[in-house]
């Protein structure tokens, strides 16, 4: 059993390290620059919803607030960078940690709050977060901040016309949050979040102290969040509030990882594959018409999918149950 | 700063991708993109500006006998006949959407020009992209003073813009101050959004500048359940003159939401938007007897200029409405920039730039009562003069300014 | 600028405001106390009953307060099927059902709103003349409109009826007993899918009642449900998932700290109010003014 385990873990490790060497070879034999975007988009909310799964999958507090970190990212890149000229690597490494502490403070009164007193309380928060950016002067209000590009250069991470960049970067930040998942999956750390997720009276009985362990998930998943809006802000070069913290974004990093398998390590992956290409794409072809089309196809995939596959697309690929830990 | 090898080589792809892109359509077809939003909370303006550019559409390519370029002869002659193909995409008032869907439009449909885009904020990341590649944005119908001072080369708004518009609203002000009317207090009411923000502001400096008080500045949440205790405010501070920058939605709820507490403001001076919609005037239209409205648009020019109750009528086979401030600016858009590619005769984003900034089109030969279209150095074209309209008897009135007015101005409203 | 008047009538805005709220999150809590699900498509369910008063009001030129009924029935009808063909199989999802209801409903929002603007159009619609439409009722200096203050009523009314329905009436304690154990009343002959499908239908039907009076005074289009779909949520979780009696009070709070709020801070910030009201009550009871424990 133990043989076969760290032999699945060795497994799923060459698998993500062939994947990323794969994604990697993408851009370079499809240049178009609509696809290359949508691309970024896909890799970015994989770097997300991997991110969202560690608090809300694997420790089973489901978040529909994680716009504030995203928010929160985006804005502290944007405004150290505009401001005071802060390169935006610090930026995204600030609004990250910034995010962390946040999601601690809130954490602490909010934990205590269950099933839909919880989601509710996070949509609820980030609803004011995105009322008061709204209503602040300084950080631009409903204006938002517009990020000045003067041509490529990495230390100001801006390329106006090449996705390359960004598509590098945004792959690295999704193998990175896959690799901190994979990471925390077999750590202490994600043995007392299954604890948590399924019983907290009983895992508070075998010692797991559930408090601090529902601390340490929010602050991991919102510190990757943030980088990944720290990242959008640079991407899209101007950000508003309602384009960075508004429920959508909430929603969207949620659903990728239902569709895809809450709660598992490559769900949130292979969720984010299909959602975002076919939201882009049926937005694209079928959304110029103005008659709502569009909502309905996309709309409609969700319903089916979600009732069809409550377990996530990812079950489609499971051969065996995973070995019993 | 020193430059790495990498930087070189990304250097490199980075120009081979700024290369003009060379496959664009030769001559048969010259193809062109709208960026509206077709889906969401604002897809009624989208689909009305769709039916705005197809009339133009058939202007152009068809064969009319109108005062205005390109109408006469079918195409563009200037490119040997060559006709205009529009490809619609839906931004959802999304500036991330915006600026893929413009990409898409630009390096997979090849188009040589871009026009958007409603919603101020979308036109910001829009119209970056077009400078990155190249390629002329027209903002048809973005009234953000901000837009244009970004020095962007290829930015062009024909029409007004918040500053503009407002300065007419005080220009009128001083005028009707002068003949003895009573205005010394207003009341802001504005959403908090770009456009409701940059209006709000607008104002707000232009008051302070000219002498007036401002009674309440209200700053309210677009869609909001509820509109009272704002209207609680606006009533408390009875202002002689109440100045509304609210979308359709919020107007009617604003309207409707007075009447039930018994507001009755003195004048309403609204900053376009909801205020021309034909949505709000068959909702709460009684109600709204002298309501001021700036525009850039208004059928009384019809009896001047015939063509533009002719081209009215073609709008209106379409889409059942009459021109409003939105759809006139987006129909002239067009006929602006399809003007400046048959000149530059050629689909070339550099060449159709150079005919842009020497465009130069008397105002007889559009459907608004602007002087000309030129443009600015910063592609803002100044001449392009608002009128304030009045909603008397089901319709609109010009009455400011006193050159284009046909009726003196009722105050106070009913 | 706060003189007395300004403060009541204020109050008075919001308590009418805050019935109309708890008429339209009724529907809500009581689907989730039936069967702990939560209705995330609720705003559209709205938005089709506005619609339906509309067309009603068109074509037949039928005054929402006489249309009001048939909109209830219909909704009552579009519920039940909802619950029959989606939610009947999410809430039988081995995995996540939890989840699972919440995006099967999602989905069916944005699909609702994609077949409102295809069949619809996306335009703003708006029932122009009826009977109370525009009309207010002024007591000294106060103003009460009386589209609301019918609103008012059919709240009352309906909080009434519900709370009589449910305790009173076979058919309620069949509700009640099966929320408490869906086997238990297997046994007992019950079919758990017909009490569950007429639960639906009637949480659509109440919301159906609020789109009707909605109708004389607010505006129409496919995405007017998401204005109300928050504030709905935190209705019903202010008072406590599950407790009918607790989503009256719920809403009758959230719109007087809505009208308090905008009294003191700038009127876009006036949700915060609520909001932190919300955080504030849960912090303190995790269940709700009157949610059980």
């Amino acid at each position: 059993m133990d043989q076969n385990f760290a032999k699945r873990r060795r497994r799923e490790l060459l698998t993500a390290a062939m994947l990323v060497a794969a994604a990697a070879v993408v851009p370079l034999l499809v240049k178009d620059a609509y696809y290359q975007n949508i691309m970024v988009l896909t890799l970015m909310y994989a770097a997300l919803s991997q991110s969202w799964n560690i608090l809300s999958g694997y420790c089973g507090q489901i978040s529909l607030g994680h716009a504030l970190y995203f928010g929160l990212g985006a804005y502290t890149t944007a405004l150290l960078f505009t401001k005071f000229g802060v390169l935006p690597w610090f930026g995204m490494l600030g609004g990250g940690v910034i995010s962390a502490v946040m999601a601690m403070a809130l954490g602490y009164p909010c934990f205590r709050l269950r099933g839909h007193y919880f989601v509710i309380a996070t949509i609820v928060i980030a609803e004011t977060a995105l009322l008061l950016v709204q209503n602040w002067d300084w950080a631009g209000a409903a204006l938002g901040i517009t990020i000045p590009m003067h041509g490529d250069n990495w230390l100001t991470f801006q390329f106006p016309r090449s996705k390359l960049p960004y598509f590098y970067f945004a792959l690295v930040l999704a193998a990175v949050a896959w690799f901190v998942t994979w990471w925390l999956e077999d750590s202490k750390w994600g043995f007392w979040w299954r604890a948590v997720k399924d019983n907290p009276e009983a895992a508070e009985s075998l010692g797991v102290v559930v408090f601090n362990s529902k601390m340490g998930a929010a602050a991991v998943s919102a510190f990757f969040v943030a980088v990944g809006g720290g990242f959008y802000a640079q991407f899209v070069s101007y950000i508003d509030p309602e384009s960075v913290m508004g429920f959508q974004f909430s929603l969207k990093m949620a659903l990728a990882a239902v569709l895809g398998g809450i709660g598992t390590l490559w769900g949130p992956l292979l969720g984010a594959a299909i959602l975002i290409p076919i939201s882009e794409l049926t937005s694209s072809h079928i959304g110029g018409s103005g008659r709502g089309v569009d909502l309905i196809v996309y709309g409609s995939l969700i319903v089916l999918i979600s009732l069809a596959r409550p377990q996530g697309l990812v079950s489609l690929f499971s051969r065996k149950k995973a070995p019993a830990r | 700063m020193t430059i790495s090898r990498r930087d070189v080589l990304l250097g490199g792809a980075a120009a081979a991708a700024l290369a003009p892109i060379a496959s664009r359509a030769e001559a048969s077809e010259v193809v062109i993109g709208i960026i509206y939003p077709f889906s969401g909370a604002s897809a009624q303006q989208g689909v009305d500006a769709r039916k705005a550019y197809e009339t133009a559409l058939d202007v152009i390519n068809g064969d009319h006998d109108f005062e205005l370029p390109l109408a006469k002869g079918e195409g563009l002659p200037g490119l040997g006949g060559a006709k205009i193909r529009l490809v619609f995409a839906d931004h959802q008032g999304d500036p991330q959407k915006g600026r893929g869907e413009t990409e898409r439009l630009i390096t997979q449909d090849k188009v040589c020009a871009v026009i958007g885009t409603y919603h101020s904020a979308v036109a910001v990341t829009v119209s970056q992209v077009c400078e990155r590649y190249q390629v002329p944005f027209l903002s048809a119908d973005n009234s953000s003073p901000s837009l244009h001072r970004r020095g962007l080369k290829f930015y062009f708004r024909p029409a007004a813009h918040d500053e503009m518009f407002s300065a007419a609203m005080f220009d009128f002000f001083d005028a009707m101050k002068k003949k003895g009317t009573k205005i010394e207090t207003l009341a802001l009411f504005h959403e908090d959004t770009i456009f409701g923000t940059d209006s709000g502001n607008a104002q707000a400096k232009l008051a302070g500048e000219r002498g007036y008080k401002i009674a309440a500045d209200i700053k309210y949440r677009n869609n909001s359940p509820s509109l009272s205790a704002e209207v609680q405010q606006l009533k408390a501070a009875n202002a002689d003159v109440l100045m509304p920058s609210s979308y359709t939605t919020d107007g009617i709820l604003l309207v409707k939401t007075m009447a039930e507490l018994g507001y009755k403001p003195n004048a309403i001076v609204a900053q376009d938007a909801g205020f021309s919609e034909k949505a709000l005037y068959d909702a709460v239209g009684d109600k709204l007897e002298g309501v001021i409205s700036r525009g850039s648009f208004s059928l009384d020019l019809a009896a001047k200029r015939p063509m533009v109750g002719k081209i009215n009528a073609l709008f209106k086979e379409r889409s059942g409405k009459d021109l409003n401030d939105l759809t006139s600016r987006e129909f002239m858009g067009l006929i602006v920039m399809a003007d400046a590619i048959n000149r530059a005769k050629s689909t070339d984003g550099d060449k159709i730039r150079e005919a842009l900034v020497l465009t130069d089109i008397p105002g007889e030969q559009t459907i608004m009562p602007w002087k000309r279209v030129k443009f600015d150095e910063m592609g803002q074209n100044n001449d392009a003069d608002p009128v304030l309209l009045q909603y008397v008897g089901g319709k609109f009135v010009t009455i400011f300014p006193p050159q284009a007015a046909i009726a003196d101005a009722i105050w106070p409203m009913k | 600028m706060l003189t007395a008047e300004t403060i009541i009538q204020s109050l008075a805005s919001g308590l009418l405001m805050g019935l109309l709220y708890g008429l339209i999150a009724v529907g809500l809590a009581l689907i989730f106390g039936l069967m702990d699900v939560v209705n995330f498509a609720h705003g559209e369910f709205l938005m089709i009953a506005m619609y339906a008063t509309f067309f009603l009001f068109g074509f037949f030129a039928l005054d929402p307060l006489l249309s009001a009924p048939l909109v209830a029935a219909a909704l009552f009808v579009f519920g039940a099927v909802v619950y029959l063909l989606i939610v009947r199989f999410a809430v039988r999802a081995k995995a996540n059902a939890g989840m699972v209801q919440i995006f099967s409903t999602f989905g069916l929002a944005i699909v609702m709103r994609g077949l409102a603007q295809f069949f619809f159009t996306p335009d703003y619609r708006s029932v122009t003349h009826s009977w109370l439409g525009g009309k207010t009722v002024s007591v000294a200096g106060i103003f009460l409109p009386q589209p609301q203050l019918m609103g008012a009523a059919v709240a009352i009314a309906a909080f009434g009826g519900l709370y009589f329905f449910i305790n009173r009436t076979d058919f309620g304690r069949a509700l009640e007993a099966t929320r408490e154990d869906a086997g238990a009343v297997a046994l007992v002959g019950i079919d758990k899918n017909r009490v569950f499908a007429l639960g639906w239908g009637l949480g659509a039907a109440l919301v159906g009642l609020a789109g009707a009076i909605m109708a004389m005074f607010f505006y129409i289009y496919p995405d007017v449900g998401a204005s109300f779909a928050l504030i709905s949520y935190v209705t019903v979780a202010l008072g406590g998932f599950g407790s009918v009696f607790g989503a009256f009070a719920g809403g009758i709070l959230v719109g007087l700290v809505e009208a308090v709020t905008a009294l003191v801070l700038p009127p876009s910030l006036k949700s915060v109010g609520i909001y932190a009201v919300y955080l504030l009550v849960v912090f303190i009871r995790p269940r709700g003014l009157f949610g059980s424990m």
